[in-house]
């Protein structure tokens, strides 16, 4: 790489850092100043500009997974190997988060910590098989094989998901309907302050998202230049 | 397509040979479900709890972690002796690998299940015969889905580290939604309801068999490639 | 209505979670910098 490339990089690195730090001050301001309290429901109801967020990143990621997994068996390029293992660490971070957050909601108003409700289970399972995916990598060494064997768990991996869902609906659910979307049309279930709230606050997320990539990507790339330069260097002569 | 056939059938062929010598595979499996099948009666009090609810549940466990035993012989043992790059090196198709692994790991898993179910059938007092019928189509299809995943994911587990552990990691949660079905499916026909009242679980443990069958047919290349 | 507790608990995890992430990034990020010295360490001695 040539220099004037990396202060580029660096220059739209530091942009990506600004912007999801304001989007992040934007939403903290929205969740807990400006969004009126919901009435059945109570402060807690400000969990929700959290976890759903954070469900739709994760949801993203590993949809990422699925594509990039899909374009490494196809391509055989090094980098969709990358955006893919990025991808999966992120989105199961979040959905983590999405797990526990659940939970801390579901206390005060299901007066349990956990339902087997339809979506938190599928939830559940699918963290899983992220997890699994991680798993899987640490178990090869690098190269390769580890590439197609992980791409061919993102691809199995995510094509799962539909049946999951089904599986899982038909067993039972009680989450609290989809507000956002709705028969009805989009927004229609909600107040507009608390959509706007939610807006924002899926855009800082999503911004995280870009930004932790990038991070995750350049490092990853790093990595593979000190090994390179390693083999050439200490190994050839 | 008729030497993508014998190929299958070879392969088919070899493994059954392989078994009727050795005697190893079947015998542990069957035992293993059957313990199986003894520490739920154990742990569950059946004095309390119907037979008819716990049943079909212990039934489709016992038959998963056999089932795994059987996966994870049929690459491993092609791993240990190097017999998996001979396999490689015949001018075979990669996907008559696969049919030929996935049709044998069914058989001996379907027999296995037919030797348990007259057990399940004393020891949970079900009358089962009523029902075979329906009975036997749920089976196929709950048998034939594990079989399909399980045979992608033991080529591709059988190159790690601890390929033993890591089969059932990655196996048992993509496995979910089938194992939902059939269970739901076993226990609503051993209530004597019709298959026609159950078509949604029938549909989705049957796209789940053609989907992952298709997806195996398009990605096992990159697992056995050297 | 008085959840403030859970309300709380809730965005120390979120708040954690991220930065414990951000974290570990940091750490392989400190182990590829070792490693990258020692290889320029070695590479000297060696040239």
């Amino acid at each position: 790489m040539n220099p004037d490339a990396v202060e580029e990089n660096q220059e739209e690195g530091n942009i990506l850092v600004w912007l999801t730090g304001l989007a992040f001050l934007a939403a903290m301001i929205a969740i807990f100043i400006y969004v009126p309290t919901e009435r059945t429901e109570g402060v807690i109801q400000r969990i929700m500009y959290f976890h759903v967020p954070s469900a739709w990143l994760s949801f993203f990621a590993f949809f990422v997974v699925f594509i990039c997994s899909i374009l490494f068996l196809w391509k055989k390029e090094r980098e969709w190997d990358i955006y893919a293992q990025a991808s999966a660490e992120i989105g199961v971070i979040f959905c983590s988060l999405v797990l526990v957050t659940g939970p801390i909601w579901a206390r005060p108003i299901w007066g349990a910590w956990w339902v087997w409700d339809a979506r938190l289970t599928s939830t559940l399972i699918l963290w899983i098989i992220y997890v699994a995916y991680l798993m899987l990598r640490t178990q090869c060494d690098a190269g390769s094989m580890r590439a197609r064997y992980a791409a061919v768990l993102g691809i199995v991996g995510f094509l799962n998901i539909p049946f999951i869902h089904f599986s899982v609906l038909w067993w039972r659910t009680f989450h609290p309907q989809p507000k956002v979307i709705t028969n009805e049309g989009i927004g229609k279930g909600m107040d507009p302050t608390m959509l706007a709230t939610l807006g924002v606050s899926l855009c800082a997320f999503t911004l995280l998202y870009f930004l932790l990539m990038g991070v995750r990507v350049r490092q990853e790339n790093l990595k593979d230049e000190i090994d390179r330069l390693k083999k050439e260097k200490l190994y050839s002569s | 397509m008729n030497l993508f056939l014998n190929q299958i059938l070879a392969i088919v062929w070899k493994d059954f040979v392989t078994e009727l010598k050795t005697r190893e595979l079947f015998s542990a499996m069957f035992i293993f479900a059957l313990l199986v099948i003894l520490i739920f009666i154990f742990s569950v009090n059946l004095s309390v709890v119907k037979a008819s609810e716990v049943g079909p549940g212990v039934l489709w466990v016992a038959f998963l972690f056999s089932g795994t035993i059987g996966l994870n012989r049929s690459f491993m043992l092609e791993q240990e002796n190097g017999c998996l790059m001979g396999l490689m090196l015949v001018p075979a198709d990669r996907t008559a690998i696969y049919f030929g692994k996935l049709i044998s790991n069914f058989i001996f898993l379907s027999i296995m299940e037919l030797f348990i179910l007259p057990l399940f059938m004393i020891f949970f007092n079900i009358d089962i015969l009523e029902h075979l019928l329906p009975l036997l189509i749920v089976i196929f299809l709950g048998t034939l889905g594990f079989c399909a995943l399980g045979t992608l994911l033991s080529s591709l587990a059988s190159n790690l580290k601890t390929r033993e552990i890591m089969l059932p990691i990655l196996l048992y949660p993509l496995l979910i939604p089938i194992i939902i079905a059939v269970v739901r499916m076993t226990g609503q026909i051993l209530n004597g309801e019709p298959l026609s009242e159950m078509m949604n679980w029938i549909g989705l443990t049957a796209s789940f068999d053609i989907i992952y069958i298709g997806v195996s047919i398009m990605t096992i290349d990159h697992i056995l490639e050297e | 209505m008085d959840n403030l507790g859970f309300l709380f608990a809730a965005n120390v995890v979120v708040w954690g979670g991220i930065i414990y992430y951000v974290y570990t990034i940091r750490q392989r990020n400190r182990a590829l910098e070792k490693d990258l010295e020692l290889l320029k360490e070695t590479l000297n001695r060696k040239g």
